[in-house]
């Protein structure tokens, strides 16, 4: 959706409050679809992905915001019903935290494309998936170190170790970020008729 | 469904449920960084006190603060154990190949996870006192001064209110479009990997559309009744700040000096 005005419109609002609500249930949806292969399902990353593609960089970051703030505020809205002020010295808040940079990373390549093309909407959801990986680790890797406060000379928990906690849930993203990008595309053109017609018939 | 929405909330009639979000949020936020001034027996012992006479006040049942412990339990038992044993000082208490347990560390590693345990109990402290519309309002409130840097706090409080407001909504829809599907034959529960990822498509391509119209009719009834951002907008619950909230914030500013003099 285009987003060149600086205020916030009634249906910017409603649209970034939605997606931050979807990523309640996204995160987790593991209640309503037993786990796959043991590993528990979260559609975060997927939603996330998502809201980036489909409202854009600005407005996708704000909703990826709110759901933030939203869980800060005690509503369990992250991952295994958890939420409330204390998640912020939680080793993997900086997943949640990611979710702003990756959707505002994403709607920014659809935004500077040409094309919405699969192919465009498979190169943004896969960035977008890399970073969420990459900063994600790394943040719970220092947050290890900051809170654990470990002694200097002494690393029990080692970088490498922190990539191998979150190897196990790698091939259910990857596969989801596929699929983000096969669905993306198919929603954005729905949504985009859907405002199409709304428009004709006020006009 | 019910806890959803109001979160962590504990309802109850104590001093800390009715004081002002806006004092409790300060005090959170200044304790936060507060805590860190601690670094001996002294410091540590009045905090853990504070800490204490907080949960007697809150009137919470212990079981509630546990519950807002566990996610970072894990953390606090690593921390506990690497300082244990991995910083030489102090006495030797126990020393096997690797392993040192020494009174210097025992100490460090019993300061460290109190001070994470101080933090994490009283940002849950807040969160089971305060119901999170009352936090929205109160940073809503607090934050009024950032509106002149442009920052859109007023929206920025409405999307959360209307978040805040459509998580059951949807964790409802969720199930009933599940249902829907199953009954044409989706498999959500079995089979290899590929389909069990396909079958979730047939699920969140309605439920995003269906998300996406809620978000459409809403903003069309909001514009329909004139709504037009927080100018001259009057609000329902109104938040009033007492003796007490000025009392709390008083101890937390004396604490300052107080651990500033006490500390080694």
């Amino acid at each position: 959706m285009k987003q060149t005005k600086r205020k916030l419109t009634a249906l910017d609002m409603t649209y970034a409050a939605m997606f931050a609500a979807l990523m309640a249930v996204g995160a987790n949806i593991a209640q309503f679809i037993p786990p796959i292969g043991g590993v528990p399902i979260t559609l975060q990353t997927f939603v996330a992905l998502l809201a980036g593609t489909l409202l854009g960089s600005r407005l996708g970051a704000i909703s990826m915001t709110v759901y933030m703030l939203v869980g800060l505020a005690g509503i369990p809205v992250f991952a295994n019903f958890t939420g409330g002020l204390s998640t912020l010295v939680s080793t993997s808040f900086g997943f949640v935290l990611t979710f702003i940079l990756l959707a505002y990373v994403e709607g920014k390549i659809i935004e500077k494309s040409k094309t919405r093309g699969f192919m465009i909407f498979l190169v943004a959801s896969v960035v977008g998936l890399m970073l969420n990986y990459f900063l994600g680790t790394t943040y719970m890797y220092y947050a290890y170190k900051l809170w654990a406060h470990s002694p200097e000379g002494v690393s029990i928990v080692t970088y490498k170790m922190a990539w191998g906690w979150m190897l196990v849930p790698l091939p259910k993203d990857v596969i989801l970020t596929i699929v983000a990008a096969v669905v993306s595309p198919r929603i954005y053109k729905v949504i985009n008729k859907v405002q199409a017609g709304k428009s004709k018939r006020i006009a | 469904m019910m806890n959803i929405i109001i979160g962590q909330y504990v309802p109850g009639k104590s001093i800390l449920h009715h004081m002002d979000p806006r004092s409790k949020l300060l005090a959170v936020f200044a304790l936060i960084f507060i805590v860190f001034l601690a670094n001996n027996w002294v410091t540590y012992g009045v905090i853990v006190i504070l800490t204490l006479v907080a949960i007697v006040l809150s009137r919470v049942r212990l079981r509630f603060i546990y519950k807002g412990l566990k996610p970072i339990l894990l953390v606090i038992i690593i921390t506990f154990v690497l300082n244990a044993f991995f910083t030489k000082s102090g006495e030797a208490i126990f020393d096997y190949g690797w392993f040192h347990l020494t009174t210097g560390g025992l100490q460090q590693a019993a300061f460290i996870s109190v001070r994470l345990l101080v933090i994490v109990i009283m940002t849950t402290l807040l969160t089971l006192t305060t119901t999170p519309i009352d936090i929205t309002d109160g940073l809503e409130n607090l934050l009024r001064p950032f509106k002149k840097l442009r920052f859109p706090v007023h929206e920025f409080a409405l999307m959360m209110s209307i978040a805040l407001r459509f998580i059951p909504t949807l964790m409802e829809e969720t199930e009933k479009i599940m249902k829907a599907q199953t009954a044409r034959g989706v498999e959500f529960s079995s089979g290899p990997l590929t389909q069990r990822i396909k079958a979730i498509l047939p699920l969140l391509v309605p439920l995003f559309i269906s998300a996406f119209k809620r978000a459409e009719d809403l903003a069309m009834a909001m514009e329909a009744r004139g709504y037009r951002g927080d100018i001259g907008r009057t609000k329902l619950r109104l938040l009033k700040w007492g003796l007490k909230d000025s009392l709390l914030l008083l101890v937390v500013i004396v604490l300052i000096p107080v651990l500033v003099l006490l500390r080694g």
